[in-house]
């Protein structure tokens, strides 16, 4: 085990929702996992006190747009679907890492930021379903 | 993960534009080249184009490099010459390279296009009588990597 690049990340996606594919020419991906916290300080505490309610998971893909197949269209054809799809993050796709990645159901909605540069495009995702963290 | 592929290919179209283009080589006929100018038929070259790299960014992609982004300095060279002459030259780099097409094996074409002028005097450091016209422009050059 060590500290290891994000060259290699990955992030697959299957709107059927069972085998997830690798979407191309993307470049990152953030994901949060904030468990809500509830406010239940009373009379007489010396600090606040919280207790935990409801996980909240969502986050971001970002990347360049290819009109290639398996690329950003996935992303925009997910930003119409009615039903979510199985999403998987993969911090380190190399030999031995790809074990390691958190997955679920999730929606997804997408962006595309055109300018002379190589066009970008970028989503959010939230979840649709229990989250895991594989393994 | 993607095998290497050769980035000089994008200089070697551009400059086989330029040095395939009679109509240059017959305003420039001192030739052209990358950086700095040698000695064109065994003297100091006096009217030439330069063609140098001033930026180049990698777009990475998961996985390897997606597109990559370069800026290329192109410009005629000229000592003592007639404004209309450098003119006719900065002209003719437009027609080459602004919105046109390279031809390169290995990369996915993307767009090439003028982002700049350049038109300046330069007075020689040995002799002040003697003037040096450059002019020309600052091309930009982005290309994909098959996917």
């Amino acid at each position: 085990m060590a500290i290891l690049t994000g060259r290699y990340g990955e992030v697959l996606y299957d709107p059927a929702a069972t085998t997830p594919v690798a979407i191309i020419s993307l470049n990152a991906w953030k994901a949060s996992f904030k468990t809500a916290k509830e406010d239940v300080t009373c009379f007489g505490d010396t600090n606040k006190v919280y207790v935990p309610g409801m996980k909240d998971v969502s986050g971001t893909v970002a990347g360049f747009w290819n009109s290639a197949t398996g690329a950003s269209k996935i992303l925009f054809d997910a930003a119409d679907a009615t039903s979510p799809g199985l999403l998987k993050l993969v911090p380190n796709g190399s030999t031995g890492e790809q074990a390691h990645f958190w997955s679920g159901l999730a929606y997804l909605d997408a962006d595309i930021d055109c300018t002379l540069a190589a066009p970008k495009v970028s989503g959010e995702f939230m979840a649709a379903g229990p989250w895991t963290m594989a393994p | 993960m993607q095998n290497a592929i050769d980035s000089a290919q994008i200089e070697d179209a551009l400059l086989a534009v330029l040095l395939n283009d009679t109509v240059l080589q017959s305003i420039c006929p001192d030739g052209v080249w990358w950086d700095v100018a040698g000695e064109a038929g065994g003297k100091p070259a006096r009217r030439y184009v330069v063609v140098a790299l001033l930026t180049h960014a990698d777009e990475p992609v998961f996985g390897g490099r997606g597109a990559e982004d370069y800026t290329f300095l192109v410009k005629a060279v000229m000592l003592n010459a007639s404004s209309v002459d450098s003119r006719a030259a900065a002209q003719r780099f437009d027609e080459l390279l602004d919105d046109e097409v390279l031809t390169l094996p290995d990369y996915v074409f993307g767009a090439m296009f003028r982002e700049q002028r350049i038109r300046y005097v330069e007075t020689d450091a040995e002799n002040p009588a003697i003037r040096w016209l450059h002019r020309g422009g600052h091309y930009r050059v982005q290309v994909g990597i098959p996917t």
